[in-house]
């Protein structure tokens, strides 16, 4: 299993439970930096620069964390509806050369049409993942570096195309490309493109009946989820309860807000669930925190242990990859790299010897 | 733009284009379609370049924009962070990306650099390549792009409130951007527009910091940028700079220039790449090219083999230095200068050009009557 941690709420841990136009575009570079090389000792792949008008542009804030580290790599958040594919190729190309290939794609299609047509984007759901599947179609064309890019669909027609600051180290090797979505066009887009499908945690016999087409397609499937992991039970429990005992009711109506402007199927779905009192899905996903700090905050809560095992649950109905967060991040990461990621490999060595 | 004004006194203002991937040792880069080396950033030898421009004097290099070099504001980012003055002049083309995202790659490089970034609006001279990017825009438009573009750029940056605009182009509703542009010197990147279309000019007289264009003899030069220079925008060239400690040193290194072994094939990619282009600039330059000297220190014989911006001043420090101030006179204020060999010629001009610019130049603002009939020049500090 690969893990991978968000840069998202680095540094200001509590970020959602402000309106979004409240919440700092700064960056805190120095926490960013020290949270990147903390992930390089813990063993995290990547960590996800997410994008939205609420961020720096996470093209360049990777170039500067990347100077600073050697090995992390960093998971670029891309929509389709910002730039030409050709473009977006070039700069990753660039960025892969600075960073010596130190760079995946996070292909994600929005989830606010409001957002959206900050950028000039006025395209409906369904509309968005047929371009993304255009968009995807042109940079991979692009990746494959066999020759002229041609393509002639409804959204984009580049005749002749070239590039010539290819993919490094390796031209024939592109990016990693990760899809996100818990919806189903959202599935059979990265079955047709990605290498990992990105989903928002769900019981294991939900997230079980949805990935049949996407692994079935050889693409692997990720969750993304937070983590509270504490050395008992009882602990992060408590951890669970005084995390929301931060909040009142301005938080829960930023979200109440914010899922009447959603059309993100993974989104509203999460937040409807933790809104019927639904707070425990299963005996360690919680959904508590969600009503306060929005659909990623859905979380893993346990016992070192429990999470280790709730990791190998998913693993064996075929997740591979997670995406987390945590309150803080800096130090759920390093309690998770101690305590549960050692776990997790022995479980794993298990595993694969039944096998 | 606000228009602060102020008269021709100000110092000159000298940037310089970044060498490419494989150009560092001065050597001729043809425009084939598969020189590939050009792709890969050199990050050594570039930096390496940026230091030292630093050292010189130079206020920003030039980072180009095109399908054959790495993307400018990734590179430049990179660059910026192995120097600690200079200024990042980064290509941008609106057919390419959204005003939004622009801005917020800008403003993200602003806020990592302490504000090193100024913009070279380019609307694309070469409709084939233009493709390559999906973007099929015919010439005309491309101006009308360009203006809808840098007025969605400027709300941004002008405003603390949602902008919204409706247009041909673009449409935005209610953008916002948290991450805002930051910079102890102004409150928004400098914008340096080029092109020589009647179009161009409009858009840089509306929107532009500084209007770029090729140089011609400085008679014909002051005539033709007092529309834009009435309308509160600065004027720059875009040239080459062949300076050699004697004149006949530097008659010998155009010799030597065009009698390179890459210069016939050089010859061909170019004036293959001229007659596909739409650029008005890029046309009428070649045509310029005809003449091989337009004034004697104006080189023009190299326009027709090297491209527009190797119209050259050439000399000794003494007359490039003269040259450079009859531009002054005639209203430029700023220069993008490229030359052969590219690090060597960056260097030289720091030691025993710009010096002496310097010093005339505060010779004459000490004097300030001293030029009878010397006209005077506003332009725009902001």
């Amino acid at each position: 299993m690969r893990f991978h941690w968000s840069l998202s709420q680095v540094g200001d841990p509590f970020r959602r439970a402000a309106a979004t136009r409240d919440m700092s575009g700064r960056i805190d570079l120095q926490c960013k930096i020290d949270f990147c090389q903390r992930a390089e000792q813990c063993g995290i792949d990547s960590v996800l620069m997410a994008i939205g008008f609420t961020r720096p542009d996470p093209m360049l804030l990777s170039v500067a964390l990347g100077k600073e580290t050697n090995t992390l790599k960093f998971m670029v958040a891309c929509r389709a509806g910002l730039l030409s594919p050709t473009m977006f190729v070039q700069q990753i190309n660039t960025v892969s050369s600075l960073l010596n290939g130190r760079v995946h794609i996070n292909m994600v299609c929005g989830h606010t049409p409001g957002e959206l047509r900050y950028y000039g984007d006025f395209l409906d759901h369904d509309a968005r993942y047929e371009r993304t599947d255009e968009f995807l179609t042109v940079c991979r064309s692009f990746w494959a570096d066999a020759g002229d890019v041609d393509f002639d669909g409804t959204y984009y027609q580049i005749k002749g195309g070239r590039l010539h600051t290819r993919f490094s180290p390796d031209p024939a090797r592109g990016p990693e490309v990760y899809v996100g979505g818990n919806s189903g066009p959202a599935a059979a887009l990265a079955a047709k493109h990605a290498h990992c499908w990105w989903r928002l945690a769900e019981p294991p016999v939900r997230v079980a009946a949805s990935v049949g087409v996407v692994l079935d397609s050889g693409c692997e499937v990720g969750l993304l989820v937070s983590l509270i992991a504490r050395p008992t039970h009882e602990e992060a429990r408590r951890a669970a309860s005084a995390l929301i005992g931060k909040f009142g009711d301005d938080a829960r109506e930023v979200h109440r807000r914010f899922a009447r402007g959603s059309d993100s199927v993974g989104f509203v779905s999460t937040y409807e669930a933790a809104t019927a009192d639904q707070e425990w899905l299963t005996p360690y996903l919680w959904t508590g925190a969600v009503p306060f700090l929005g659909a990623p905050a859905i979380a893993l809560v346990g016992s070192n242990e429990e999470i280790a095992q709730a990791l190998l649950d998913y693993n064996r109905i075929g997740v591979t990859q997670f995406l987390f967060t945590g309150w803080p991040d800096l130090d759920e990461m390093t309690s998770f790299s101690r305590h549960v990621l050692p776990r997790v490999r022995e479980l794993e060595g298990r595993d694969g010897d039944e096998h | 733009m606000g228009t602060n004004t102020s008269v021709v006194d100000s110092k000159l203002r000298f940037h310089w284009r970044l060498p490419e991937a494989g150009e560092t040792d001065g050597a001729v880069v043809t425009r084939d379609r598969d020189a590939r080396d050009r792709g890969r950033p050199d990050l050594q030898a570039q930096a390496s370049f940026c230091v030292r421009a630093e050292s010189a004097g130079i206020d920003s290099v030039l980072v180009n924009l095109q399908f054959s070099v790495p993307d400018p504001m990734t590179l430049s980012l990179a660059l910026a962070t192995r120097t600690e003055r200079m200024r990042f002049m980064v290509a941008v083309r609106p057919g390419l990306m959204s005003p939004t995202l622009l801005v917020q790659q800008v403003n993200t490089f602003a806020v990592l650099t302490g504000g090193r970034i100024c913009l070279n609006m380019v609307a694309g001279h070469s409709p084939d390549e233009m493709r390559y990017y999906g973007d099929s825009q015919p010439h005309d438009q491309r101006y009308e792009r360009m203006e809808e573009f840098l007025t969605v750029c400027r709300a941004f940056w002008q405003s603390q409130e949602p902008v919204d605009f409706k247009g041909r182009h673009y449409v935005i509703e209610q953008g916002r951007l948290n991450t805002r542009f930051v910079s102890d010197r102004e409150t928004q990147p400098e914008i340096y527009l080029g092109g020589a279309s009647a179009g161009a000019q409009e858009v840089a007289a509306r929107h532009a910091t500084v209007w770029m264009r090729f140089p011609d003899r400085p008679g014909t030069l002051r005539q033709d940028i007092q529309p834009v220079l009435s309308r509160g925008a600065a004027v720059g060239l875009r040239m080459s700079i062949i300076c050699r400690p004697s004149r006949d040193e530097a008659l010998e290194v155009i010799r030597t220039l065009m009698s390179s072994p890459q210069i016939e094939a050089k010859r061909r990619s170019e004036a293959s790449f001229v007659k596909k282009s739409d650029s008005q600039s890029v046309r009428s330059v070649f045509e310029m090219a005809q003449d091989e000297w337009l004034t004697p220190s104006l080189w023009s014989g190299g326009a027709g083999v090297l491209g527009a911006p190797s119209i050259a001043l050439v000399g000794s420090p003494d007359e490039v230095v003269a040259g450079i101030l009859e531009f002054k006179e005639a209203g430029i204020s700023h220069f993008i200068f490229s030359g052969w060999p590219k690090v060597d010629e960056m260097v030289r001009f720091g030691e025993s050009v710009l010096p002496l610019v310097r010093r005339l130049e505060a010779a004459s603002a000490a004097r300030p009557t001293a030029t009878p009939g010397g006209r005077k020049v506003v332009y725009r500090l902001d």
